[in-house]
């Protein structure tokens, strides 16, 4: 099964307690990449080009700041925030992340936390992954290699050519292919239709 | 800085090295003594290898009239690679996986990229025969006499449409048509596709990004 690579931003003051948990994270045998940040703020930048999934994050940085936690929180629903427990924290602090990390647990009981929430995203990513037309998509496809325009291909499947277009953007998202040339070599491959 | 270790460290400098017209033995030369050696400005050449290894420039530096040519006849060196070697490459590559894989998608393989090398030809003809001289008509007279015909988002749309249909083309070897007898052929062609990219990529970035600011300050 190929793995896809598990980003984990780390948000903790403490050189100890981050160069312990960067040890004991590249010690499992995931594809794992980390990154120290030092405010919340920077999820917001690195989510655009690689998203984030885990945050890892002393949750004393967060309590001056809570309500910014919790719109970023909001904002990138996807995203599972770890804490790390080694001092007091407010249970009400603590109820806002997805789980806790004690300073007490073990490297593989730490591993295990993480690769609780890497189970739940692969299967999410992978339904979104999938390059299967729907079967719209593929009366679209197959009305757009015999060279019909939009308007014509909306007159034979009895749709409006704003769907049309919609469609073929969704085609083009999911096969990585515009031109229809480039749809026919797809169709004729995928033997939605033969020549 | 010797200039086998930039090579050492990214061998897609060669070609950079062939759009110079520098040839590839470097003996054990700094890229200062090789770009004297060869007439070539180092500046222009610095900017063009930090381009190569994937940093673009914060702002482009004042070059003066005989580097500007340089740039200019570096893109036309690159279109010349492009139309007499790259793509006539890939599409020998081509030919020989219609022998070796039968499957109907593959001959239409050939005919897509016909028509798409077409379109690279009529873009790169437009560019040698229209933009390049203008060009360096703006650099000896400072007030071209006639009224500029390109425009720089007709520049861009050409530049994107020619890398997509490349990323098409991996897209559909990588991911869709079947496999006949073809697996080296297709590795090189594959290949091929992705050094091609590489290499308009950079050129397409040299002219917008930093020969179309040039020419505009001389208009």
């Amino acid at each position: 099964m190929s793995e896809r690579k598990l980003h984990i931003a780390i948000l903790e003051p403490s050189e100890i307690i981050y160069e312990g948990i960067v040890n004991i994270l590249l010690s499992s045998t995931h594809n794992i990449h980390i990154f120290r940040i030092d405010s919340i703020h920077e999820i917001s930048n690195s989510n655009e080009q690689e998203p984030t999934d885990i945050v890892i994050c002393n949750p004393l940085v967060i309590s001056s700041n809570f309500s910014e936690f919790t719109e970023i929180k909001e904002k990138f629903g996807a995203l599972i925030w770890i804490a790390i427990s080694y001092s007091f924290s407010e249970q009400k602090l603590l109820q806002a992340f997805n789980d806790i990390i004690e300073i007490t647990d073990k490297p593989e009981t730490i591993i295990q936390k993480i690769e609780n929430f890497n189970t739940n995203m692969l299967l999410h990513s992978k339904q979104k992954q999938q390059d299967v037309l729907s079967e719209r998509e593929i009366q679209v496809l197959e009305q757009l290699v015999k060279g019909l325009s939009n308007k014509e291909i909306a007159d034979v499947l009895h749709i409006s050519t704003h769907t049309v277009i919609s469609h073929r953007k969704n085609i083009t998202q999911k096969t990585g292919i515009k031109s229809q040339s480039g749809l026919t070599i797809y169709a004729i491959s995928n033997k939605i239709i033969q020549l | 800085m010797k200039f086998s270790e930039v090579i050492f460290e990214n061998p897609s400098i060669l070609i950079l090295m062939e759009h110079f017209e520098i040839p590839c033995l470097v003996h054990e030369k700094t890229i200062e003594e090789i770009c004297k050696e060869h007439n070539v400005p180092i500046n222009v050449v610095l900017l063009f290898i930090n381009l190569y290894n994937g940093f673009n420039p914060t702002q482009i530096p004042n070059f003066s009239k005989k580097e500007i040519e340089w740039i200019i006849q570096f893109l036309q060196n690159s279109h010349l690679y492009y139309t007499d070697y790259k793509y006539p490459e890939i599409q020998s590559y081509i030919k020989e996986l219609t022998v070796l894989n039968t499957a109907p998608e593959v001959k239409l393989v050939e005919t897509f990229f016909n028509e798409y090398f077409e379109e690279v030809i009529e873009h790169l003809e437009y560019e040698n025969q229209k933009a390049y001289p203008f060009f360096k008509k703006l650099l000896q007279e400072n007030s071209p006499k006639e009224p500029k015909n390109f425009s720089s988002e007709e520049y861009h749309s050409h530049h994107t449409d020619i890398e997509y249909k490349l990323v098409e083309l991996k897209n559909l070897l990588l991911n869709h048509i079947s496999l006949g007898n073809d697996g080296i052929i297709r590795r090189k062609l594959l290949m091929s596709l992705f050094e091609l990219e590489y290499d308009l990529k950079i050129h397409s970035l040299i002219e917008e990004m930093i020969l179309v600011p040039i020419m505009r300050k001389y208009e």
